[in-house]
């Protein structure tokens, strides 16, 4: 009698059990003919937010895997390259004529100047706004089949750049719904076509015939979101995945030498001090902070060797600062160790950090050793992010060690400079208003032409620096896993490509 | 409690029964519901921060996702909305994805739950095991000296993580025996369910090991013996009877695993429920949230009524009619082994703090760092080059004190629950399966991130194991035949209590408390990214274990300590006790 009810329920079981997997394997279901020669696995960092869309999060995934693009892209000096514009021009200050090339959506259809004009107008009616287009109004016109005109409102020296962003993608009339949404599920024009989403974890690719840049070499791309570090390390050292980004610094050891890749990134992590309220409105207090800090000891520490020591707000990812740098002239006198033991007297200094990025808190450790020996009484409080960011912007701590791009969406550098150090800065966590530093990045954004833009950045740069509102500490670098059968993966230090038409299995 | 109604009675307390869960899973829902607008953060923007890291929070884009979202019509209108759409099979939208919930909180639900009905399947296996030889010895009235408790304190004081990132490790990456992450097909769920059911299956092993010897004490079992009745059926009988005491315990202790698995989902990249939950959390994407805690509220009182009609199967009539033989342990006579487990891991204990003591915990030196054990560092030091000894030492006394404090705590409210059994029943049914990141959650909304929060959190959801074990242990003694001649001699309330319920409930409750120690440690640890509990740079044993868990393969000393403290301490809490209750017992034995 009991064992027939076991028996019973073993079977009621089964079907339920069996469900649950077939659901499992139908995400992966490419792995049938995952065997088939030539398709990649790759193990993404990041699970998608937005279904793939590219207002989100998700639009890196888009051109990591050259599923969409935009009407320009960027070349490896971070300048921009045609894409599905062969070319273009300013014809006025505001007004710029992009001539298009002959390409197809991955659903067959033309790219015309309509559909761009159709995507831009959506980029710039979704809610909230892309990133990208927060500080600048454009309205996109199609002058015939394959000319589109893009005027903006305030003169945009950098429109090109802008147009590279992934959130900027040219997807087909198909990919936006009524309600707002955008899928990029066979909407786009790149050498990979989504074929099939499951939830968060997993993405089946296949080539798209159609590419104007030829065929591709791989015949498609199986993706797996790992959000664990760990585990995507475990992924592709147990050869589960032939790519694996970002692996972290802990596990970069264990990997294989030939499958380890590391590329400087475009991260600087610094020390920004609060010069709002709190202990570090005095600029001797902050100009002793940034003696006692020393960023080179993280470096082999904390970071394992991934990383550079800063030297400066940009570090060597962005290739056109090395020659540029302008030295950082009057600073304040650092306090002396007994000075900020006067100085501090009864007050702690409120270390803030996040649990986000791994390395972070063990960096705010060493921090803290080295600000408790040059006379400050140091108390951490580190949280998940988002669980704090709110007390960041509204100026709760005197420090945070932050971890910050420092080429937004625009791959130009004032975005960043202007959000985080102008008075009026949105993301103006340092709290700085230093009237110079205003001048200097307002001069830096009307700038058009590149080269001197970029010498008035690192001017901007020095302006910033100057007021010790900001230690950098490193440049980190990033650590891609790759086996050795895979050629030809990108390594971008702005992490917007990965997979391109000549990646392929060996 | 009258013998004479019984069946109105049981009628009428069903209803309350049935009431105190509609109470409780309301209540929870509505906290719930109220997180976002509680908890001082602004959805709008955690919900953006979700959507796209790099986006600039200014007002306009604020502005904007709270339209969208409907920010500003208050929490009661989102719960009213939500909970009109329930019927329809509509969940509503996620805030973050504007996709619909309910395909995702059943695909992850499905998930978590095949997860732990794999893990339910080692934990019977590993339970077995633990209790085999007192069930083997005991139905053939062989069973003198109790067996040791020191395997089971060892297997319980497992952290999941720890072991799901070696079995990752070891099984997944060296050897290649199962998938290392994935939740592709029944190769996959090996692991997973192996880092979750093994310390599971060690702390309900343990308590039925307890509870097995005085089954075999009973009158029947003596007689059944000398009638010569297979010892095979001895045993069977015996088992049904320590089981229904230790049933309940699968509850908090198997099924919570379905919402609370979040670390090892992680490690084994699974897309189960807990990471849906726990993203939802940090995003303050209500719908999802709720939705995940309304499936976790029925999970708790679906499994609740299972495992109630289960103990009804297993006890019988004798249950109802009052009839049930006291199950009251025999002196126990542990080994001369347990005393001297309980002093080496005593000593080993203190010789672990002095040591740690004389040492600064806090010294960083970048160019030590993950150095092997040797002299100058004898527990080898971490990724900052700090002495593990010296931070194991200083972090002892504030982690067990915690610890503890918070098991008091739980314990006392669990049993104080557990006898108010109409009311508590549902309570703890719906409370069970809640992971303790909710609890943690619904903590830093009211008080904000603080150095007591994560303890308060924990004594939230932490009395649940308690007060099922305490609940199912009274009913048994209500239903057993002395009370009902302690009653007719005219005892009272107090004397019962005393007398009778006490003595019954409180040797297994405590051995199930001490059990779970060490998971105590770990769970206040893991509330930390909330900003609930100490702060880093703060010397805890649950922040040493999770901040060298990335260490483990390059540096396995780094975490070997740690856990070696743990299982110290398990071992001496568990063995500690049964030194004393022998004294005790022995003691009463000769006055």
């Amino acid at each position: 009698m009991r064992t027939s009810r076991g028996l019973l329920l073993t079977l009621a079981l089964t079907p339920l059990l069996a469900g649950c997997f077939v659901a499992g394997a139908e995400g992966s279901g490419s792995d049938a003919e995952g065997g088939s020669a030539g398709r990649l696995r790759v193990a993404l960092a990041v699970p998608p937010v937005q279904a793939l869309s590219p207002y989100s999060n998700d639009a890196t995934v888009l051109s990591k895997l050259s599923v969409a693009e935009g009407l320009t892209s960027l070349d490896k000096n971070g300048a921009a390259a045609p894409a599905l514009a062969k070319s273009w021009r300013q014809t006025s200050d505001t007004t710029w004529t992009f001539e298009l090339r002959k390409a197809t959506f991955q659903n067959g259809t033309p790219v015309t100047a309509e559909s761009v004009v159709n995507a831009l107008g959506h980029a710039d009616a979704a809610k909230p706004k892309p990133r990208v287009l927060s500080d600048v109004t454009l309205t996109a016109k199609a002058d015939d089949a394959d000319t589109v005109t893009i005027d903006t409102k305030a003169v945009d020296p950098v429109l090109p750049l802008r147009l590279a962003s992934p959130a900027l993608a040219i997807l087909s009339d198909k990919a936006y719904a009524k309600d707002g949404t955008v899928s990029p599920v066979g909407t786009g024009t790149g050498p990979f076509k989504i074929t099939k989403l499951t939830d968060k974890s997993k993405a089946a690719l296949d080539r798209y015939d159609g590419y104007w840049g030829g065929k591709a070499k791989a015949s498609g791309i199986d993706v797996t979101w790992i959000a664990d570090g760990t585990a995507r390390a475990n992924a592709l050292r147990g050869g589960d995945v032939d790519i694996a980004e970002w692996i972290p610094t802990a596990q970069a050891k264990l990997l294989d030498a030939k499958t380890r890749h590391e590329v400087p990134s475009v991260r600087t992590d610094s020390l920004v001090l609060n010069t709002g309220s709190g202990l570090f409105t005095d600029p001797a207090l902050r100009a002793a902070a940034r003696e006692a800090v020393d960023g080179s000891a993280l470096v082999d520490s904390v970071f394992g060797g991934y990383a550079d020591p800063a030297q400066g707000l940009f570090g060597p990812a962005v290739s056109w600062v090395t020659d540029k740098r302008v030295e950082v002239t009057g600073r304040a006198q650092a306090a002396t160790t007994a000075q900020v033991e006067a100085g501090t007297k009864g007050k702690t200094l409120r270390l803030a950090t996040y649990t986000n990025r791994t390395e972070l808190p063990e960096a705010a450790t060493v921090l803290q050793q080295q600000l408790e020996k040059a006379g400050f009484t140091v108390k951490q409080d580190v949280r998940e992010y988002t669980r704090m960011e709110a007390d960041l912007l509204a100026g709760k701590y005197d420090a945070l060690v932050f971890s910050r791009v420092t080429l937004l969406d625009t791959g130009d550098a004032v975005a960043y400079l202007a959000s985080d150090y102008t008075s009026d800065g949105v993301y103006n966590i340092a709290r700085l208003k230093d009237a110079k530093v205003d001048e200097a990045i307002k001069a830096a954004a009307e700038e058009g032409d590149t080269t001197k833009r970029r010498q008035k950045i690192m001017a901007a740069e020095a302006e910033i620096l100057r007021t010790d509102a900001v230690v950098p500490l490193i440049h980190e670098k990033v650590v891609q896993g790759i086996s050795a059968d895979v050629e030809g993966v990108l390594l971008d230090p702005r992490e917007r490509s990965l997979i391109d038409v000549d990646t392929h299995l060996k | 409690m009258s013998v004479t109604s019984v069946g109105t009675e049981a009628g009428s307390s069903r209803w309350r029964v049935g009431l105190g869960r509609l109470a409780a899973g309301t209540a929870l829902l509505t906290a719930v519901a109220m997180l976002p607008w509680l908890s001082g953060n602004d959805p709008a923007l955690t919900v953006l921060r979700a959507r796209s890291a790099d986006q600039d929070p200014t007002p306009g884009q604020l502005a904007a996702v709270r339209e969208q979202l409907g920010l500003d019509e208050g929490s009661f209108t989102h719960l009213a909305h939500w909970l009109g759409g329930l019927p329809r099979g509509d969940a509503g939208t996620s805030w973050v994805s504007g996709e619909a919930v309910l395909p995702q909180v059943t695909g992850a639900f499905a998930v978590s739950f095949t997860l732990m009905l794999g893990a339910l399947v080692v934990t019977i296996a590993v339970a077995a095991l633990v209790s085999a030889r007192t069930l083997y010895l005991g139905s053939r009235r062989r069973l003198h000296r109790g067996s040791g408790a020191i395997g089971v304190a060892v297997l319980a004081a497992l952290p999941k993580f720890l072991l799901a990132s070696l079995l990752a490790t070891v099984c997944g990456v060296w050897l290649g025996w199962f998938p290392s992450s994935g939740w592709a097909g029944p190769a996959s769920m090996v692991l997973p369910a192996l880092a979750l059911g093994v310390p599971s299956g060690a702390m309900i092993g343990g308590l039925l090991d307890q509870a097995l010897p005085a089954a075999f004490n009973e009158p029947w079992a003596r007689t059944w013996y000398a009638y010569g009745f297979a010892p095979g059926r001895v045993a069977r009988h015996a088992l049904r009877r320590a089981l229904a005491g230790v049933l309940p315990q699968l509850l908090p202790t198997v099924v919570a695993l379905v919402g609370g698995a979040v670390a090892v989902e992680k490690i084994f990249n699974i897309p189960g429920l807990g990471r849906l939950a726990l993203d939802a959390a940090i995003a303050q994407d209500l719908p999802p949230l709720q939705t995940a805690t309304l499936a976790l509220v029925l999970l708790g009182v679906v499994s609740g009524l299972l495992i109630r009609a289960l103990r009804r199967a297993l006890l019988g009539p004798a249950l109802r009619d009052g009839a049930l033989p006291a199950l009251h342990a025999p002196a126990p006579s542990r080994g001369r082994f347990t005393r001297w487990a309980a002093v080496a891991c005593a000593l080993a204990l203190l010789a672990l703090v002095t040591g740690g003591l004389l040492r600064d915990p806090l010294h960083v030196d970048t160019a030590a760092r993950l150095l092997p054990p040797s002299a100058a560092h004898p527990l080898g030091t971490d990724a900052l080059g700090r002495d593990l000894l010296a931070r194991l030492g200083h972090g002892a006394l504030r982690t067990v004190g915690v610890a503890l404090v918070v098991t008091a705590v739980c314990t006392l409210a669990g049993l104080v629950l557990g006898m108010a059994a109409q009311v508590g029943a549902g309570l703890t049914e719906v409370v069970a399966t809640m992971p303790a990141v909710l609890a943690g959650l619904l903590t830093t909304a009211v008080t904000g991130p603080s150095a007591w929060g994560a303890a308060l959190a924990v004594c939230l959801v932490g009395w649940t194991p308690y007060a099922a074990q305490a609940a199912a242990l009274l009913e048994q003694e209500r239903a057993s035949g002395h009370m009902l001649a302690s009653l007719s001699f005219g005892a009272g309330p107090g004397y019962l209590l005393r007398h009778h319920l006490l003595p019954a409930v409180l040797p297994p409750v405590l051995r199930n408390a001490l059990l779970r120690l060490p998971t105590t440690v770990l769970v206040l640890a893991s509330l930390g990214f909330l900003g609930l509990g100490e702060q880093p740079p703060t010397a805890e044993w649950g922040r040493l274990l999770s901040e060298n868990q990335p260490y483990v393969e390059l540096a396995p000393w780094t975490v070997l300590g740690p856990a070696c403290a743990l299982v110290l301490l398990s071992v001496l809490a568990v063995s500690g006790t049964d030194v004393v209750a022998v004294r005790r017992s022995a003691s009463v034995r000769t006055s």
